[in-house]
């Protein structure tokens, strides 16, 4: 198995404030850890370069407008697009190489390659709607790659799973409307978290409806109810989407450890959430597969395991030593899933057999 | 003194100063005593890396010099490569710690793996106490913890625990390795443990019994040398020493930038490649049973040389890659490629008759066919070779060895390389090699200020200080704490402070803890600069 790792040093120059959870060390001790593991020398890993999104392939998904707004920000040095997401002079061109990372992604998957590809890239992109963003995202990677995989290569139906902890309100909107990309979103339920959307009656509209799915999931969810998630809704309305490939939006945040979060997945549990994806990647879509990190601000105690966990899984390694260190407890506490899954269950089967 | 630590001559050398070079190979020991000015001496004498031969070469060369001009010794071994190749290398137990993350046996590479409980994270934090039940079964052991190059404190306690044989710590191996590279890495250092101390306790010995004071040096394999004493934590070191010395003096012996390096000897022929004036060097060294992930130069080592014993096979003459004593004409019993070179008239020291007689006794067509057919044997193979590790802008070939005068020419003809250089003391280009090369260890700096710890890995007991908690850095002081801690590094290796060092790489942030910045994180590594002390091009 070959995987792509996008990564480039440039990932780190964006910046909000020194103490934002959304920072650079973020990358930092997962390449440490990656590095230190061998997997950075591994055969089967290259270290592929971003390409640095284009004009057109911003177009597609954002307004020139917005687009404008961002850079002239950027240019200036310093700004806002919300209270926690801040502009600096590096913001334009990181977040740029970010989007045109997951572009690149699906280029060295689409093409061969690669088998798999993981981005790990910063700044995230799920909340970064057509004409603005908030959340610590600026452009939405997602769609752009997603939409510049549709418009290169013959790819008809893309399932993307966002299983970030918070609802990626961004891509829902951008592909609302859109049966081609078929968006499921697992989240703790936006009664608890930022950013309070996704909800489960939230199905798309004209040509998408049905096409969009929520799992708003309680506070402490952990590995078992997301094992319920993926196996009572994931795989069946995958299967009968039948996409042509799979994205998976590696929210990291639902780690134990997350500070700004409050679910329960363990390291293992990523394990077992990633091998569903290549489960249903190969059964599906060739094996076609492109990841790439969203949230996840558990710097120590959460990312350098988390992420290992799902690039082993995408190489097909042995990961049953893949676990948080001991210091770290996990939790012992596991809410009942029924009633959300019963929910989205009821809202889902005008639309899929479920 | 430290352990690890080696006391040093003052640096540098004085105008008088004279450095002894000594090749050791399969074949011959071959000495040069060396000034800034070029070659003052050489020495040859037959076979056997003992401290017997070392003695007798430098009794030879110091016969009409003063032994209290010699500045420093410097060795290059093929002992452990040669064991390494012939399995003669004892097992080893190796021990991992290898905490969370990837399955271990991705750095099984004893012939006993053994894993212990204990865990480090990437800020070097003991996360998990190290704990084992098993025992090292081997002869040798090797022990290497993940993350040990942030914190060597679990591997430190399990030599404690075992308190047996030979045993090499991963954090003792050097830096810029990953975990199963340092693993490896460890294992070759423990295997080449034994051979190494014993036959570094004959060559001081031998140096000793001369009247030199001296320090001794040993050559690495990317070319750079290290003080006996580092050098006996990572033996492994001296893999590929044996070429980079043939290189470096190829290169000083004659100037040239840019160039393939072919050196013949009594064994081997190894082939090199120089660009812009240093031999190229390639990451990972794995030789016969050990696969040490340090830098070496880049070589092609064959086992054919002017003592090449030749055989018969289907009726015609063939190199057998194996060297079964002298050519007949230097009173051998086999006929070999030198006698072949008698044959032709090419080479007309020793006993011309005898080696005619042994090629005749071949008995596969006249003695000339026969010798020539040998001959374009060889240059074929070394051909190959040549060209394997030649670009498209090479147009020089460095030739040295007894025999190179013979066979420059044809090695150039064959690989259509214009321009062959064959320099004055090309016999001893090992040697010379040995007394031209500089001391560079690359150094490792990890700061946590937030944690107020710097570990500092380069080659033996890493160091582990306090720092000041919370403490920021600017890149400029970050990057000038490495090169301070790589020339510290460098001198304990015997070498010199005020060479040139370079930062290799460098990574820096801050540490949030509870949203305040409790300090910041870099790593570094930084080095003096390989290089070659003298060149002598254009000869005294």
């Amino acid at each position: 198995m070959s995987l792509g790792l996008v990564y480039d040093e440039d990932y780190l120059l964006h910046e909000h404030t020194p103490t934002h959870p959304e920072r650079k060390e973020r990358l930092q001790y997962t390449m440490d850890q990656l590095e230190e593991e061998g997997l950075l020398a591994d055969p089967d890993v290259s270290i592929v370069e971003p390409s640095m999104a284009t004009d057109e392939q911003l177009s597609r998904v954002h307004t020139q407008e917005y687009l404008e707004r961002l850079r002239s920000m950027s240019a200036s040095g310093t700004g806002m697009l919300s209270v926690d997401t801040h502009v600096s002079a590096h913001t334009w061109n990181t977040a740029k190489l970010a989007a045109g990372g997951v572009a690149t992604a699906m280029d060295v998957v689409a093409t061969g390659t690669h088998d798999s590809s993981f981005v790990m890239a910063r700044p995230g992109g799920h909340h970064a709607f057509a004409n603005d963003a908030h959340g610590f995202c600026y452009l939405n990677n997602t769609a752009v790659g997603i939409t510049h995989l549709q418009a290169e290569y013959d790819v008809d139906r893309v399932l993307l799973w966002d299983w970030d902890a918070h609802h990626g309100d961004g891509t829902q909107s951008i592909f609302y409307d859109d049966p081609s990309v078929l968006v499921m979103s697992t989240h703790q339920d936006g009664m608890t978290l930022f950013p309070g959307t996704g909800d489960a009656r939230d199905v798309g509209e004209g040509d998408g409806e049905g096409y969009n799915v929520n799992v708003p999931l309680p506070p402490k969810t952990s590995d078992e109810g997301y094992r319920t998630v993926v196996e009572e809704v994931f795989e069946p309305i995958a299967e009968q989407y039948d996409p042509d490939f799979v994205f998976i939006e590696a929210g990291q945040d639902n780690h134990f450890t997350d500070p700004i979060t409050d679910l329960g997945v363990t390291a293992q549990g990523y394990v077992s959430l990633m091998e569903h994806a290549v489960d249903a990647a190969d059964r599906l879509a060739d094996g076609r597969l492109v990841a790439s990190l969203a949230g996840g601000y558990g710097i120590e105690g959460g990312l350098p395991y988390t992420n290992l966990a799902v690039i082993a899984t995408l190489l097909g390694l042995d990961t049953d030593a893949i676990r948080e260190p001991a210091v770290y407890e996990p939790p012992s506490y596991e809410p009942d899933v029924s009633d959300v899954i019963d929910r989205v269950k009821r809202v889902q089967s005008d639309y899929w057999s479920i | 003194m430290l352990p690890g630590r080696a006391t040093t001559k003052a640096w540098p050398t004085n105008g008088d100063a004279v450095i002894i070079g000594i090749d050791t190979g399969g074949t011959n020991v071959d000495a040069a005593l060396i000034d800034a000015d070029g070659v003052v001496s050489t020495a040859k004498v037959p076979n056997a890396e003992t401290g017997e031969r070392i003695e007798a070469v430098l009794t030879d060369l110091l016969s009409s010099h003063d032994v209290d001009a010699v500045d420093r010794v410097v060795v290059a071994t093929t002992l452990v490569v040669n064991a390494a190749v012939q399995h003669r290398l004892p097992p080893c137990s190796n021990v991992l710690v290898p905490g969370t993350g990837l399955a271990p046996d991705r750095a099984f590479f004893g012939e006993e793996n053994l894993v212990a409980a204990g865990g480090i994270d990437p800020r070097g934090r003991v996360t998990e106490a190290v704990d084992i039940d098993d025992r090292p079964s081997e002869p040798v052991t090797a022990i290497t913890a993940k993350f040990s190059a942030r914190n060597p404190d679990l591997e430190r306690t399990l030599r404690e625990t075992f308190d047996g044989g030979p045993t090499a710590l991963g954090s003792e191996s050097g830096a810029g390795l990953t975990f199963p590279e340092r693993a490896a890495t460890t294992v070759a250092n423990a295997k080449a443990k034994p051979l190494f101390d014993e036959y570094e306790a004959d060559v001081e010995a031998a140096v000793a019994a001369t009247g030199i004071e001296a320090p001794i040096y040993y050559l690495k394999g990317d070319g750079a040398m290290l003080a006996a004493e580092s050098m006996a934590n990572t033996p492994a070191h001296t893999l590929r020493g044996g070429s980079a010395a043939s290189a470096l003096g190829l290169i000083a012996l004659t100037g040239e930038s840019d160039a393939v390096t072919v050196d013949v000897g009594g064994t081997t022929t190894d082939v090199t490649r120089v660009v812009a004036s240093y031999p190229a060097v390639e990451r990972a060294i794995p030789e016969g049973d050990v696969e040490p992930a340090y830098d070496g130069v880049v070589s092609r080592s064959l086992p054919y040389g002017g003592d090449t014993h030749v055989v018969v096979e289907d009726g015609a003459p063939r190199l057998s890659a194996e060297r079964v004593g002298n050519a007949v004409a230097f009173g051998g019993a086999e006929p070999t490629l030198t006698d072949a070179l008698h044959v032709l008239g090419l080479f007309t020291d020793g006993d011309r008759d005898g080696a005619a007689t042994a090629i005749e006794s071949i008995g596969t067509g006249a003695p000339e066919d026969v010798s020539q057919a040998i001959l374009a044997a060889y240059v074929d193979r070394v051909a190959d070779a040549i060209a394997d590790l030649a670009v498209d802008e090479t147009e020089t070939l460095v030739v040295g060895g007894v025999l190179a005068p013979y066979l420059g020419d044809r090695l150039g003809k064959a690989v259509s390389v214009p321009d062959v250089v064959v320099p004055e003391y090309a016999e001893v280009a090992g040697a010379v090699g040995c007394g031209v090369a500089r001391v560079s260890v690359e150094t490792a700096v990890h700061v946590d200020s937030a944690r107020g710890v710097m570990t500092v890995t380069s080659i033996g007991p890493e160091d582990v200080e306090a720092v000041e908690q919370g403490r920021r850095y600017t890149n400029d002081q970050a990057k000038s704490i490495a090169v301070e801690r790589a020339r510290e590094a460098a001198t304990r290796a015997g070498g010199d402070p005020d060479a040139p060092a370079e930062v290799r790489s460098f990574d820096r942030f801050s540490v949030v803890e509870r949203t305040e910045v409790a300090g910041q994180i870099f790593d570094a590594v930084a080095r003096i600069e390989p290089g070659i002390e003298y060149s002598f091009a254009g000869g005294r």
